[in-house]
């Protein structure tokens, strides 16, 4: 055990204190983790802070002054916090929303109804930074309101008729949360206004008709959380991929290093020191532990990001059990396999003609990761989880996703993974013993057989 | 003092080739070895068998008392015949690495490498990596790696491959030092003219059999020197060689490129021979000259050698080495 825990020491240092691991592997999930956790922070989660006015020409005389209402500051600041909720972009409730007066550098001004619009519009133009905030007096939008506006496209019938076209002439770099305000203000003050001539309380029927405010709430054991479609789909999946990335990095490394150690014949001195059952499980060990650095890192990153966005709740910590518990499967399976071959071939293109086939395999979970997903627990996906090597993949995909999986499933997959990893670290014990001292020719399959069974 | 190795009846064949043939061998402890042959001969399939890196296909074999060498590794130091270091580590961590797989306490460890690259030579070499050093000093190096544990048992395949006469010397002399430390130590090599300085005990091996396995001592005895190298007084080409010729004892009679060479014949005295030589022609030296292991391993194998193999087997014979050992008599 001591010795191979030496090799097995010495290939995880060999292969992580490399420029090209760090900046490759380690530097990439850093990078990721950093930006999900700063990008929320550095996000504005409200209409810019801007000063300026907004002009109405009111044609019709019946609408712009209704139009004040939603330009107090309060107005605004209650606006722009309920586009931030329905956007996704802040909790509930506004909570992280910039407070009320943050909003109150917006004026509107309402015009004679026979303004001259290009006039108008030409100040717009000329207006200082385009509406990001060139002074009190900068001229960030012109709305102009047609004549008809309040009887056009309102027939008595509740519809009909063409609506009328309200102009919002807007400096080209006014945030896009301005002109929804405005529209909505526009729209609000129209259809009060019907509401009003039409001998109805406005604010009482706007009252009865606002609709409640929908929330869909995954329920976890940390707490009920929002959820989204985008995020049930590609949290399985990220969570494979996971898999996939750190069991074939991890993997590629010791199919290099045994090349390399054989072909520069420094395998021999190893042998001298060690036998080829140690000199194997600590090139496996020690990449075991590479690839879990590679999933830990990798994890750690999206569970930051997944905390920045306060939607840890959504990964049952189980799951990451799981995650550990098929990764070393995967990795063992794989990585006799890899083992195997790099102790047969001289170079990377021997050892790619012999892997082309089980990469051909390894790679249907990440053919089938939709269907799989969308129908866990179809006979496809089951069979798929008894079958190796991509039984774990297949299992991770299954367990992170919305369907439970028939729980005798789990240690039954776990058990067939730990009896196909002995049965490979025999095969490739004997391969290795073999192949690792062998030049010349590369074997073909047949000829790795006949090594399992002579050796 | 019991046997180091024990080799009963080993063969060992790659697909249809015999490499070792029904291998009889006993070295005992506290010997220093040679295995000899030309390449190809089963010196390197037989110490790989040694060292358990390859099985035998049938015989017995014990290592130091053990069934395998798996079982005594930590007693044994081995340099391979294919040098090897980990290209990109330094020389200071590889030493570590291998020392502490040999067994030895990290303690001690790091200051045993250090110790051991300033006898060699190399005591800058610590931080550099293995990459950096030249085919000489990379092979010091391995060497380090071998006998660093202090090993009863060093097995070094073909140990003077590619070293340049200093070197060669001073791992002749560290070899020596960890024979007069009471080590057994076997090294193998295909220039032969390196084991008669070096060994006390010789072990030849031709295709894949044993034709030779006894000190060295014995083998001089056994192969007497029937060889009289004569270097003339005067131009050698001004010699007249039908006195010699004529002659009692000798049975041949060759001019070489710098002396002439009075070959003995069997049953002559060599002494007798030797003296009526002094006599027949004027002199400035005339001596004994003893059979190398090249003559011997021609000897040996006689026809069978090929010419691959003499070559081989003279491989930097009578280059300034001392290759020959020769008794002066005047």
């Amino acid at each position: 055990m001591g010795k191979t825990l030496i090799i097995a020491w010495r290939e995880f240092i060999a292969t992580i204190a490399t420029k090209g691991f760090v900046l490759g592997i380690v530097l990439p999930p850093v990078l990721i983790a950093g930006v999900m956790v700063l990008m929320p922070r550095l996000m504005s989660k409200a209409a810019p802070k801007i000063e300026g006015e907004i002009v109405v020409i009111d044609r019709s005389g019946r609408v712009g002054e209704r139009m004040k209402q939603s330009f107090t500051p309060e107005a605004i600041a209650a606006s722009m916090a309920a586009a931030a909720v329905r956007q996704g972009a802040v909790p509930d409730g506004g909570a992280g929303l910039p407070p009320v007066d943050a909003a109150s550098g917006v004026t509107m001004r309402l015009l004679d109804p026979g303004s001259d619009v290009d006039a108008e519009r030409s100040k717009v133009l000329v207006a200082t930074g385009g509406g990001k905030g060139g002074g009190a007096d900068s001229r960030l939008a012109v709305v102009v309101i047609p004549a008809d506006v309040v009887e056009a496209g309102a027939g008595a019938a509740g519809g009909g008729g063409t609506p009328a076209v309200v102009e919002v002439l807007h400096a080209p770099k006014l945030d896009f949360r301005w002109i929804e305000h405005i529209n909505r203000a526009v729209g609000r003050a129209v259809v009060d206004t019907r509401l009003s001539e039409g001998g109805l309380d406005a604010a009482k029927i706007r009252g009865l008709m606002a609709p409640p405010m929908m929330q869909a709430l995954a329920v976890t054991k940390e707490g009920d959380v929002r959820t989204n479609e985008a995020t049930k789909l590609l949290l399985p999946g990220a969570f494979m991929l996971l898999l996939w990335i750190s069991v074939f990095t991890a993997g590629q490394y010791l199919l290099t290093s045994t090349i390399e150690e054989k072909s520069s014949r420094v395998m021999e001195v190893i042998l001298s020191a060690a036998s080829p059952m140690q000199v194997l499980s600590g090139k496996i060990v020690g990449q075991a532990a590479v690839g879990m650095l590679i999933l830990g890192s990798y994890a750690a990153a999206g569970l930051a990001g997944l905390v920045s966005y306060s939607m840890l709740g959504l990964i049952d910590p189980t799951n990451l059990v799981y995650l550990v518990v098929y990764f070393l499967i995967a990795f063992a399976s794989i990585a006799c396999l890899f083992a195997a071959v790099g102790s047969a071939v001289s170079d990377m293109r021997e050892a790619q003609s012999l892997i082309g086939p089980l990469m051909i395999v390894v790679m249907i979970p990440m053919m089938l990761w939709f269907p799989i997903l969308h129908n866990p627990n179809s006979v496809f996906a089951q069979v798929c989880s008894f079958v190796p090597p991509i039984s774990p993949f297949i299992m991770v995909l299954r367990l992170a996703g919305s369907e439970p999986v028939p729980v005798w499933q789990i240690p039954a997959s776990m058990i067939f993974g730990v009896v196909t990893v002995v049965v490979l670290a025999w095969a490739a014990a004997k391969i290795f013993r073999i192949g690792i001292l062998m030049y010349g020719k590369p074997p073909d399959f047949r000829t790795l057989i006949k090594w399992v069974r002579m050796a | 003092m019991g046997d180091a190795i024990d080799i009963r009846g080993v063969r060992k064949t790659f697909g249809s080739k015999v490499a070792v043939a029904g291998l009889d061998l006993v070295i005992p402890e506290g010997s220093l070895y040679a295995f000899i042959g030309p390449n190809g001969a089963g010196k390197t399939t037989t110490i790989r068998m040694i060292m358990s890196i390859i099985f035998p296909d049938a015989g017995e074999l014990t290592v130091l008392g053990r069934r395998s060498a798996v079982e005594s590794k930590d007693r044994i130091g081995y340099l391979p015949e294919e040098r090897g270091l980990y290209r990109k580590m330094r020389v200071g961590g590889f030493l570590n690495f291998m020392g502490r797989l040999k067994g030895i306490d990290a303690g001690a460890l790091d200051r045993a490498v250090r110790e051991w690259l300033g006898r060699v030579g190399l005591g800058d070499v610590y931080g550099k990596k293995c990459e950096e050093l030249s085919k000489g000093m990379q092979q010091k190096v391995q060497f380090i790696s071998a006998v660093i544990h202090k090993p009863d048992l060093i097995i070094l395949d073909e140990p003077f491959s590619g070293l340049d006469p200093v070197n060669r010397r001073l791992l002749r002399q560290l070899i020596e030092e960890e024979h007069a430390a009471g080590r057994t130590v076997i090294f193998s090599t295909h220039a032969m003219f390196e084991a008669e300085q070096l060994c006390d005990r010789v072990f030849m091996i031709h295709k894949g059999e044993k034709v030779l396995d006894d000190p060295l001592s014995t083998v001089w005895e056994r192969y007497d020197p029937r060889t009289i190298v004569v270097e003339p007084a005067g131009h050698l080409s001004g010699v007249d060689l039908a006195p010699l010729q004529r002659l009692a004892g000798v049975e041949r009679v060759d001019r070489g490129g710098t002396g002439i060479e009075v070959t003995v014949r069997e049953g002559a005295d060599q002494s007798e021979v030797l003296g009526e030589v002094a006599r027949a022609v004027r002199a400035v030296k005339v001596e004994l000259k003893r059979p190398s292991l090249e003559d011997i391993f021609i000897q040996l194998v006689g026809e069978d050698a090929e010419p691959a193999d003499r070559e081989a087997a003279g491989q930097g014979s009578g280059v300034g080495a001392g290759a020959e050992r020769s008794v002066s008599v005047g």
